[in-house]
């Protein structure tokens, strides 16, 4: 493909340039999710981690929401932004303009995998071994790209048009947090709530990411068709809409 | 053979008439019923070819479209109506250094603007000494991009984007910039690349440079072709109007 040495540079630039002037540079990466999950753990292990059931253990449960929703929220922001902040190139030279969000959230799955080393440390000092399903986080992972690519397509159009609109988006991911099982078991909640929390796609994502790491919830049959069939629709439905729109929508740049 | 072939070409731009920039004022202009679309005109009905070796010029006021059909040349804006087609490799030479980002270095920037611009990673990577050089900035080639005068970042856009030849030049006012000895330079290289036998299309205000480097002139007003002819005829009547 004429641009895959373009995304390469671009993901290595997206990977590197957030902390570029910081001392530990790309080490932040490493260190981001464990300070956030550190904090919340403090705060909340005593209230949430008896309820977890069986051989479940709270602080690996607790990091793996926080990355998995952490590589969602900012991948779906960050790739939804990418294609407004590269304007000035779009408006003058041909690029295919996809390769932006693609890029974002590719660099969003490499974060996704070298959270996972301190997450691994985690579970391995809470006593949990890590299970040898783990391979197939590397699923979760691709579905969680597509998905948020799709997203991030959909979204760069709305941004471009209406100035806005990424303050509700923020307000609706946040929502949305409270709306994954990412830091409370499912199980402390009503049945009818419960109902409502399967029905949201990344408690599947979740779920799958959490048991096949360590062996760390319940999943399903219809949890893997679920995360499958909707990293592909989102996906399908961000080209589609990116598609139809954006001649239009490159005069605003 | 024509490299660019340009046919009927229509571009409209819809402009919201109470400029909804947000999702408030849409939703308040809707309540209120006048969010109002009218739609702004920018080409209409243009059609050129431009031969091998051809270099056309294209004069016109401010707002006469002239930046539109650039972009359109430059396939970053599909036309509304028509056919925009071009054979070969772009050099865009508009706004150097798009894509331009201070914290990488000038390395950096060079290889990733000559990405962006299609070309093999790997040849620039072997060719970036030799561009730093020309533009005169080989000692801070590992130094972020901010810690350079705005003479040198222009001098490297310059130097990075007329590295390669290609087959169609879309040029915008860009014939020279920094210092006297380096507009000497990049001007010489410019008229270089112009008349290497690309397919040139040049945007100027500068009469005596389209007077010696087009072959052919069109000559814009309000998105509309007002003349198109030999250099001499068509600037004669563009300066006497």
């Amino acid at each position: 493909m004429k641009y895959a040495q373009l995304i390469r540079l671009l993901v290595g630039r997206e990977l590197t340039l957030r902390y570029k002037r910081s001392v530990i540079g790309i080490g932040w990466t490493l260190l981001n999710p464990m300070l956030t999950s550190f904090v919340l753990w403090v705060v909340f292990s005593f209230v949430f981690a008896s309820k977890l059931p069986g051989t479940q253990q709270y602080a690996p449960y607790l990091m793996a929401g926080i990355l998995l929703n952490s590589f969602f929220s900012q991948g779906v922001t960050l790739s939804a932004e990418s294609i407004a902040n590269n304007g000035p190139v779009l408006t003058k030279i041909y690029v295919p303009p996809q390769v932006f969000p693609i890029s974002t959230a590719m660099a969003g799955l490499v974060n996704f995998f070298i959270g996972m080393i301190p997450l691994g440390v985690v579970c391995l000092i809470s006593g949990q071994n890590i299970a040898w399903t783990m391979p197939l986080v590397l699923i979760v992972g691709v579905c969680l790209a597509l998905l948020t690519a799709g997203i991030g397509l959909t979204l760069s159009i709305l941004y471009i048009r209406f100035d806005d609109s990424r303050n509700i988006v923020n307000v609706m991911l946040m929502i949305l947090m409270y709306f994954t099982p990412v830091f409370y078991p499912i199980s402390i909640l009503s049945e009818r709530l419960q109902k409502i929390i399967v029905l949201n796609p990344l408690t599947s994502y979740l779920d799958v990411f959490r048991w096949a790491f360590s062996n760390n919830a319940v999943v399903t049959l219809s949890d893997w068709i679920y995360m499958i069939s909707t990293s592909l629709i989102s996906i399908g439905i961000g080209t589609f809409v990116f598609k139809r729109y954006w001649p239009r929508t490159v005069a605003m740049l | 053979m024509a490299v660019i072939e340009i046919k009927n070409v229509n571009v409209t731009y819809r402009v919201l008439m109470n400029k909804s920039g947000s999702l408030k004022e849409l939703f308040r202009d809707a309540l209120k019923g006048n969010a109002r679309i009218v739609n702004y005109v920018a080409l209409q009905d243009i059609s050129f070819n431009v031969d091998k070796g051809e270099v056309v010029a294209i004069l016109g006021r401010n707002g006469a479209g002239k930046s539109t059909l650039l972009k359109v040349l430059a396939g970053v804006l599909p036309p509304t109506k028509g056919t925009s087609k071009v054979d070969g490799k772009i050099a865009p030479m508009i706004e150097l250094g798009a894509g331009f980002h201070p914290e990488m270095t000038g390395a950096e920037n060079v290889l990733f603007y000559s990405a962006l611009m299609g070309r093999d990673v790997k040849r620039v990577k072997e060719r970036t000494p030799a561009i730093g050089e020309w533009a005169g900035v080989t000692d801070h080639m590992n130094f972020p991009l901010r810690t350079f005068s705005s003479g040198m970042v222009a001098r490297l856009a310059f130097a990075t984007a007329t590295d390669e030849q290609a087959e169609v030049l879309l040029v915008d006012e860009v014939l020279s910039v920094g210092d006297a000895d380096f507009q000497a330079k990049s001007r010489e290289r410019m008229n270089t690349l112009i008349s290497s036998g690309a397919a040139v299309v040049l945007v100027s205000h500068d009469m005596n440079a389209v007077r010696t480097l087009a072959t052919r002139v069109v000559w814009l007003e309000n998105g509309h072709v007002k003349m198109i002819g030999n250099p001499a005829e068509v600037v004669a009547a563009y300066e006497a109007n």
